[in-house]
């Protein structure tokens, strides 16, 4: 597919980003409206959360030797007042095509890798007697080798509805969630499919997390149209329990999330229905939520 | 080539080393591996290099696939069943 995508009301920024407008943006905030709604279904509790996410706590969980070539780091430039003042002078390399950094500062920050890694930094050291359903949508930052509108962005945005609690607990919660995406895939004329999955991992040959995902799946993507997943299930067992000595009577908590891609949901029905038609599509599934509910009552 | 017998008292010896805490006469040959964290992410890598040091040659990657690993019959089935003389 072409670089260039003509959608009324996406701006397209070649640093892998996307700016939304008029319907398109309205489709955003009516899809995300669904997704809450789903959400609320498992009673979630909201979070709003901010960009940065502390690096200590990413080391918890190993992402820095899993994902190094994706993490995204929010530097500044130490305090020293001729280091700053070199930078004034001399912003600028010679081509004039990127900054001239001085000394930067300790980094202590990423900007936000995946929307959920907010939940168990929010509830470390916490001791649940029920399940907890979380949901939030974080601005996601990836880095990669190359950029797409709406399909593959630097940073873009996640919906994720995120369960702690026993094995069965998160079993049935996933469970319960791949018949809603695939009944809403269904009910929105997306050709979609689920398909078993492992992370990006850097180097995977090397990665024993790789090797545990390909004989143990615990994530699967409904893939649109044979080439993007604009969703996945995830089930983490008890590593961000463990990572975050979050407990569950007494025991690592297991999580597990379903997640949206916002913006490739927004392709995935554009592609198919064109924006308006997308709005009503999604209009119409709000007037009658239920519809994609039935028969699962949480 | 190893028999089915030797393969399984090696794994039950290894997955013993790794899990100190487990007795060794409490690991079956259908105890799941994964769900009772015998077998983790850390440790995995290793479980392959032995695999292969029993089987005297590199495991065949198309065999790892889900539920590769979830047992000790589960592995033998996957990597020995069949391929041995």
């Amino acid at each position: 597919m072409s670089e260039t995508l003509e959608i009324p009301g996406l701006t397209w920024r070649p640093n892998g980003q996307s700016v939304l407008s008029g319907d398109l943006l309205a489709l955003y905030r009516d899809l995300d409206g669904g997704f809450r709604w789903l959400a609320e279904q498992s009673r979630a509790l909201e979070m709003d959360v901010p960009p940065l996410f502390p690096a200590e706590a990413l080391q918890r969980i190993d992402y820095f030797s899993s994902f190094p070539h994706l993490a995204t780091f929010a530097c500044v430039h130490a305090d020293e007042p001729e280091n700053l003042k070199a930078f004034a002078r001399e912003p600028w390399n010679s081509q004039g095509d990127e900054l001239r950094l001085g000394t930067l500062a300790p980094t202590q920050n990423v900007l936000t890798p995946a929307a959920c890694y907010h939940v168990y930094l929010d509830h470390a050291g916490s001791r649940l007697e029920a399940p907890l359903y979380v949901t939030l949508c974080a601005k996601c930052f990836r880095r990669e080798t190359h950029y797409q509108p709406l399909r593959r962005q630097w940073a873009f945005n996640m919906r994720e509805v995120v369960c702690l609690g026993k094995p069965e607990e998160v079993k049935a919660f996933l469970a319960r969630h791949r018949m809603v995406m695939q009944r809403l895939a269904s009910h929105l004329d997306l050709a979609c499919e689920f398909e078993h999955a492992t992370d990006p991992f850097f180097n995977p040959g090397a990665s024993g997390k790789h090797l545990m995902q390909r004989v143990d799946p615990v994530k699967e993507e409904l893939v649109f149209s044979h080439s993007l997943a604009i969703g996945s299930l995830n089930y983490h067992r008890s590593t961000f329990g463990e990572a975050f000595e979050i407990q569950r009577d007494g025991e690592p908590v297991h999580t597990g999330c379903v997640a949206f891609g916002m913006e490739r949901w927004l392709f995935a029905l554009v592609s198919v229905h064109g924006v308006l038609e997308a709005r009503k599509r999604v209009s119409g599934w709000l007037s009658t939520p239920h519809q994609v509910m039935e028969g699962l009552a949480h | 080539m190893v028999t089915e017998s030797q393969l399984k008292e090696a794994l039950r010896s290894w997955l013993s080393q790794k899990n100190p805490a487990v007795p060794v006469e409490t690991i079956g040959d259908d105890t799941p591996l994964i769900d009772q964290r015998l077998l983790t992410s850390i440790q995995v890598m290793d479980l392959a290099l032995f695999l292969e040091d029993l089987r005297g040659e590199p495991l065949d990657m198309t065999r790892l696939r889900a539920g590769a690993f979830s047992s000790i019959n589960a592995i033998w089935s996957t990597f020995f069943a069949g391929v041995s003389a």
